[in-house]
C-alpha cells in the first residue's frame, strides 16, 4: 500500500517536473562537419524490420560515417504520428512513404525532391509516376505490389471446373462463377469486397476503360459510363448471388470467408502469399492467377517509397542513403526477405520463395499495371467512395446514381484541395 | 470522566479555537491541493481549451487558426451529425428499458428466505465486469447472420433471422440488447441496496391490512425506489450519450466501418467526435462536436430534474 | 400456493441467468474451434482443442506487455485516488476554510461535463511532453477524481465525531486526524472506490486508444480492438483474445465479489 501511494506521489511530482521542463530536450543535435552523422529512418512493417536493420548496417559499411537508426512506428499510428512529427520539426530524416499520403506531404513541401538525375528506368513507371508531384520526383520506389486472383483449388476440382487460364476474360469469369456457386452449401464464387479498392473496384474500373481520377487531379471519374461498368461489375456478383450480399461481408470479411472454404475465389495481393501459405486452410489448396481482362488488361499497382525530410539537417547524407536504398543492391537484400523489390530484375527470390505458387503471375502483370489513383487529400475522398458505394452495393440505390453522387461529391473536395 | 476531561481542557480548547481557523485553512488547502491542481491542470483547463478549440480549424501539420462559427455552421447543416444525434437519442430512450427490468430481478432477488441469491447475483454481474471492447466482440460474433448462436437457436424454431448488426432495421435494437445485457446487473445491485433499505415494518403494516406481495410491490417498493430509479436513470442517460465502445468494436473499428450498411444508423456522437479528433485531424470541428454534446447532456439532464416532481417520491 | 410460488421465481431467474452467462460459455467453444468449424452450419457445440488461436493472439500482441500496462496503469490509478481523494474529501468534510463551498461546487463541476471534452487538450498535454505512448499518459490523469472525492467526502460525513474531537483536543493536527483516525474508519469507502477505479480503468478503451497507440504501450482494450483490425473477422482469435483480455478482473470479481457489490452500491447511496 505504502508503496504504491508513494510511487503515485512520485509520478505527480514527475509530471509537475516535466511540464515544467518539458520540451527542452531536442536541442542540440546540430553536427560539425567531417564528423560521424545519424540518420533516422522510419518505418511501419514489424516484419520488414530486420531486413531494414540489415540494410542500415551494409550502409555504413560503405559509409563509415554515416549511422542509420531504424524507427519502427506500427501502421495504425504511423501517419498521425509522423504528421505530429513534422509539425513539431522531428520527422525522422528518412522515412517510408505510400500512395495515398504522398501529395498531402509533397504539397505541404514537407518533403524533399530529389535534386540529383537519377535513372528511373529501373523501376515500375508506374511507381516512378505515383512519387513524382509537380514534375518533381520525391521518392524512390522501395517495393511494389499487384493484384490477382487466388482460388481456391479444392472448391473448383469439387465444381469440375477447370483452373483459370492466364488469357482469361471477364466472361470467363463470369461463366467460372456461376459454376463455382452453390448456395446449399454456403459456397459463393467470390465475395465483392467493398472496403479494399486496390484488390477490388479500382482494377474493374481501369479494366472496363474507365478512370477514378482525372490525370491532372481535378477531375473525378466516377460519371463515366465505362467507370460504373467497372463498379457494376461487383454489383451484379451480388445481384445474382455468387457474391455474398453486403451485410454477410460486414458479419464476415471476404477474407475470412475464403479461408473457411465459403469462397472460391478472393482478389488480394501480392502481400497476401504470407498469410495463404501459412493459414492451416488455404496453405495446401490455393494458387493465384491473373486478373481477368475486361476491355484492357488491368491491375492496380502501388509501392512504399523512401522519401527525405525537408527539415533534416543531413540533407546530403539523407540523400546517399535513399539512392542506396534504391540500389540493385538493397533490392536484392530485401527480396530475400520481405514483398517485392521494386527494381527491375531483383524480384527472382520472392518468385522462387514459394515453387509450389504461380507468382510469377503478380511480376508479370506490371506490364500493364496502372498506377494507385492518388491526389492531394486521398483520403478526403476515400471516405466519400464508401460512403456513397455502401448505398450501391446494398442496391437501396441503383449504381449509376450512386456512383454520380460520388463524383459530384468528389468533385467538391477536389475543387478545395 | 468526560466532565472531567471537557472543564480540564476548556481553556486550552478556546484557545486552540482562536488560533485554529488560520492553520486550519492551511491545512485544508494543503489537503485539497493535489486533487485541485490535477484537476486543473488535467480537467478544467482544458474544457477551456476545447470551447476555445471549437472555434479553430486545424491544418493538416498541426497549427490552428481562428475561423469563428463556422464549426458551428458546418455542424448545424452536416446531415452525419443529425443522424449520429439522432441514433444517441434513440439508444438511450430505449436503454431506459433497463432500469424495469432491474426493478423486477431485483424484487424477485429480495424475496425473503430465497436460496441461491448469490449465485443468481453473480451471474447477472457477470456482464458489468467484463471489458466492453470483449463484449462488442463477443456480441458481433452471436450476432453473425450466417453463423451466430441467435440464428442458430432462431433456426431450431423456424425462425431465418437477420444479419442483426448490419441491417439498418435492426441494429440499433440489437445494440441495445447489449447494452441492457451488460449493465442490468450494476442496476439491479443497487435496486437490491435500496430495497434492502426499506422499513421492515411497511411491509408489515401492508399485510396486516390483507395486501398481497403484487400489491406490496406497487403499493411500497415502487414508490420508495422511485429516488433511486430516478439516480439511475439520470446515470444511465448520462452514460448512454456517451456511448462509444460497443459501437466502435461492432461496426468493426476503422475506416472499413464505414461499409457497414448499418453504420448511419449505429454512429454515435462520441464516435464520430473520435473520428474527426483522431483519424481525421479535424480537431477544430470535433471540438465543436463534443460542445454540442455537453449542450445535450445538459439539456436532458435539466429536463429529467423538471420531470421528477411527476413521479419521485421523497420521503 | 406460497409454497409452489418460488418454483416460478427461480424458473425465471434461473433462465435469465442462462442468458447471461451462456454467451460467455460459448466464447470459450468458439476459441476452441477452427475458422471452418466455428462456421459450420449446423454448428457444433464441442470446443476442438484448437489452442493456436490463443498462440495467434500472442503472435500479433505483445500481450503480456499489455497485461502489465494494464495492470499498472490501474494499480497507479487506484493508489493515486485513494491517496489523493480522500485527502481532498477530507478536508471538505471536516475542515473550515474560506472558499470551501466554491471549490467544492467547481469540483463537482468537473463531475458534470462529459469526458470527451477534456481528450483533445489532454492529447495536446501529453504530445508536448513527450508522453504519448508511455505509462504516465495512461496514469497521471486518473490519478485525479471529482467522483472519488465526492464518494468518500459522503462517506467522511457519515462519520461519527467523537472520536476526532477526542484526538483533537489531544493536540492531534489535521495530518495525524486524517491518517491514523479518518482512513481506517474510512476503509469500506477506501475499499469500495479501489473496486470501482480498478473496473473502470481496467474497461476503459478511449484515453488508452488515443494515446498510446504502439503495440508495446497498449492497454488490453486497446490491443484487442488493435487484434480485431488485424484478424477483422477471424472469430475463434478474437474470442480467444477477448476472453484473455478480460479473464482477469473476472477473475479477482470472483474473489472480491463481496467488495465489488458494495462498492457498486455505493455509488447509488444518496447523500
Amino acid at each position: 500500500m505504502w508503496k504504491s501511494v508513494r510511487s503515485g506521489a512520485a509520478l505527480l511530482c514527475a509530471a509537475l517536473l516535466a511540464s515544467a521542463c518539458g520540451g527542452g530536450e531536442q536541442a542540440g543535435t546540430g553536427a560539425q562537419p567531417h564528423e560521424k552523422v545519424k540518420l533516422s529512418y522510419g518505418v511501419w512493417d514489424a516484419t520488414q524490420q530486420a531486413a531494414m536493420q540489415e540494410l542500415a548496417a551494409e550502409f555504413t559499411k560503405t559509409h563509415p560515417d554515416i549511422a542509420v537508426d531504424v524507427q519502427l512506428t506500427p501502421w495504425a499510428d504511423y501517419w498521425t504520428k509522423l504528421k505530429a512529427a513534422v509539425s513539431g520539426g522531428a520527422a525522422p530524416d528518412v522515412f517510408w512513404m505510400n500512395g495515398p499520403n504522398f501529395q498531402l506531404y509533397a504539397s505541404n513541401g514537407v518533403i524533399k525532391p530529389i535534386e540529383e538525375q537519377v535513372d528511373t528506368s529501373v523501376y515500375p513507371k508506374a511507381l516512378v509516376d505515383l512519387y513524382t508531384f509537380e514534375g518533381k520526383l520525391y521518392g524512390l520506389p522501395k517495393d511494389m505490389d499487384t493484384v490477382g486472383v487466388w482460388y481456391n483449388k479444392t472448391l473448383f476440382d469439387a465444381a469440375k471446373v477447370e483452373y483459370p487460364a492466364d488469357d482469361w476474360t471477364w466472361t470467363d469469369f463470369k461463366q467460372v462463377a456461376a459454376k463455382l456457386t452453390d448456395a446449399e452449401k454456403g459456397v459463393y464464387a467470390v465475395g465483392a469486397q467493398l472496403t479494399s479498392f486496390q484488390e477490388y473496384q479500382y482494377n474493374t474500373i481501369y479494366q472496363a476503360g474507365g478512370y477514378v481520377i482525372s490525370p491532372d487531379g481535378k477531375k473525378s471519374g466516377y460519371d463515366d459510363p465505362r467507370t460504373i461498368e467497372g463498379l457494376r461489375f461487383w454489383t451484379d456478383l451480388i445481384a445474382a448471388k455468387q457474391s455474398p450480399d453486403l451485410k454477410t461481408m460486414t458479419d464476415t470479411a471476404p477474407i475470412q470467408l475464403f479461408e473457411a472454404g465459403k469462397l472460391a475465389m478472393y482478389w488480394g495481393g501480392s502481400w497476401d502469399v504470407a498469410e495463404f501459405t501459412k493459414n492451416d486452410y488455404t496453405k495446401d489448396k490455393v494458387d493465384v492467377a491473373p486478373l481477368p481482362k475486361g476491355e484492357k488488361q488491368a491491375t492496380i499497382i502501388h509501392g512504399v517509397a523512401n522519401v527525405m525530410s525537408a527539415k533534416t539537417e543531413h540533407p546530403a547524407q539523407a540523400w546517399e542513403f535513399v539512392k542506396f536504398l534504391g540500389s540493385k543492391q538493397a533490392a536484392d537484400i530485401l527480396g530475400k526477405k520481405g514483398p517485392i523489390p521494386a527494381y527491375n530484375g531483383a524480384q527472382n527470390d520472392w518468385v522462387a520463395a514459394h515453387p509450389e505458387l504461380k507468382l510469377q503471375t503478380f511480376l508479370d502483370a506490371v506490364a500493364y499495371a496502372v498506377p494507385y489513383p492518388v491526389s492531394k487529400n486521398t483520403a478526403a475522398w476515400q471516405e466519400a467512395e464508401l460512403t456513397h458505394l455502401t448505398k450501391a452495393w446494398t442496391g437501396e440505390v441503383p449504381v449509376d446514381k450512386a456512383a454520380a453522387d460520388l463524383a459530384a461529391g468528389m468533385n467538391d473536395l477536389l475543387a478545395e484541395e | 470522566m468526560t466532565t472531567t476531561a471537557e472543564t480540564r481542557t476548556a481553556p486550552a480548547a478556546h484557545a486552540a479555537k482562536r488560533r485554529r481557523p488560520r492553520t486550519e485553512a492551511l491545512w485544508g488547502y494543503a489537503f485539497i491541493a493535489p486533487t485541485g491542481l490535477g484537476l486543473a491542470v488535467f480537467y478544467l483547463w482544458p474544457v477551456l481549451q476545447t470551447a476555445y478549440f471549437s472555434f479553430t480549424e486545424w491544418g493538416a501539420f498541426g497549427g490552428h487558426t481562428w475561423t469563428g462559427l463556422d464549426n458551428y455552421v458546418r455542424l448545424l447543416g452536416d446531415p452525419e451529425v443529425g443522424q449520429a444525434v439522432l441514433n444517441t437519442l434513440l439508444y438511450t430512450v430505449l436503454g431506459l428499458a433497463g432500469i424495469p427490468l432491474a426493478i423486477v430481478f431485483a424484487a424477485l432477488l429480495n424475496r425473503p428466505g430465497l436460496g441461491g441469491v448469490s449465485v443468481y447475483r453473480t451471474a447477472f454481474f457477470l456482464p458489468v465486469v467484463t471489458m466492453p471492447v470483449a463484449v462488442a466482440m463477443l456480441w458481433r460474433w452471436l450476432y453473425n447472420g450466417d453463423y451466430g448462436l441467435v440464428n442458430q437457436v432462431l433456426a431450431v424454431v423456424g425462425i431465418d433471422g437477420p444479419n442483426w448488426i448490419a441491417d439498418p432495421a435492426t441494429a440499433m435494437y440489437a445494440l441495445v440488447v447489449v447494452g441492457v445485457w451488460s449493465s442490468v446487473g450494476y442496476n439491479l445491485i443497487i435496486f437490491l441496496a435500496g430495497m434492502q433499505a426499506i422499513p421492515r415494518e411497511l411491509y408489515e403494516a401492508a399485510a396486516i391490512d390483507g395486501a398481497g406481495r403484487v400489491r406490496q410491490f406497487f403499493r411500497i417498493t415502487l414508490p420508495m425506489l422511485s429516488p433511486t430509479a430516478f439516480f439511475i436513470s439520470i446515470v444511465s442517460v448520462i452514460g448512454s450519450l456517451q456511448l462509444f465502445d460497443l459501437v466502435f468494436v461492432m461496426t468493426g473499428s476503422g475506416q472499413s466501418a464505414r461499409a457497414n450498411p448499418a453504420y448511419s444508423r449505429l454512429q454515435t456522437v462520441v464516435q464520430l467526435f473520435y473520428e474527426r479528433a483522431f483519424v481525421t485531424n479535424d480537431r477544430g470541428y470535433a471540438a465543436a462536436i463534443v460542445i454540442a454534446l455537453l449542450v445535450l447532456i445538459a439539456a436532458l439532464t435539466i429536463a429529467q430534474f423538471r420531470l421528477q416532481r411527476k413521479w419521485v417520491h421523497y420521503v | 400456493m406460497s409454497e409452489r410460488r418460488p418454483i416460478g421465481v427461480h424458473a425465471v431467474l434461473i433462465a435469465s441467468s442462462l442468458a447471461m452467462v451462456a454467451p460467455f460459455v460459448w466464447q470459450v467453444i468458439t476459441s476452441l474451434k477452427t475458422l471452418s468449424s466455428a462456421t459450420a452450419v449446423p454448428p457444433s457445440l464441442l470446443p476442438e482443442g484448437r489452442w493456436d488461436n490463443y498462440a495467434k493472439v500472442f503472435e500479433l500482441l505483445p500481450f503480456g506487455d499489455q497485461f502489465l500496462n494494464t495492470v499498472l496503469m490501474a494499480a497507479g490509478r487506484v493508489a493515486g485516488q485513494v491517496l489523493f481523494c480522500s485527502m481532498a474529501a477530507y478536508a471538505f468534510a471536516r475542515l473550515r476554510f474560506p472558499g470551501k463551498n466554491v471549490l467544492f461546487v467547481v469540483f463537482l463541476s468537473v463531475l458534470m461535463v462529459p469526458p470527451q471534452l477534456f481528450v483533445i487538450p489532454q492529447y495536446q498535454i501529453m504530445s508536448s511532453l513527450g508522453w504519448l505512448n508511455s505509462l504516465q499518459a495512461i496514469i497521471v490523469p486518473g490519478l485525479f477524481s471529482a467522483f472519488g472525492v465526492f464518494l468518500l467526502r459522503q462517506f467522511f460525513l457519515g462519520l461519527p465525531r467523537e472520536i476526532e474531537e477526542a484526538a483533537r483536543l489531544d493536540g492531534a493536527g489535521p495530518v495525524r486526524i486524517y491518517w491514523s483516525i479518518m482512513l481506517p474508519l474510512a476503509r469500506p469507502g477506501l475499499v469500495a472506490l479501489s473496486v470501482l477505479v480498478l473496473l473502470w480503468a481496467w474497461n476503459d478503451l478511449f484515453w488508452p486508444l488515443v494515446v498510446n497507440t504502439d503495440p508495446d504501450k497498449m492497454t488490453l482494450s486497446a490491443g484487442l480492438a488493435a487484434l480485431q483490425g488485424q484478424y477483422q473477422t477471424d472469430y475463434p482469435v478474437l474470442m480467444a483474445g477477448s476472453l484473455i483480455a478480460s479473464l482477469p478482473v473476472i477473475a479477482v470479481f470472483v474473489f472480491l465479489q463481496r467488495q465489488f457489490i458494495q462498492g457498486v452500491a455505493h455509488t447509488g447511496s444518496k447523500g
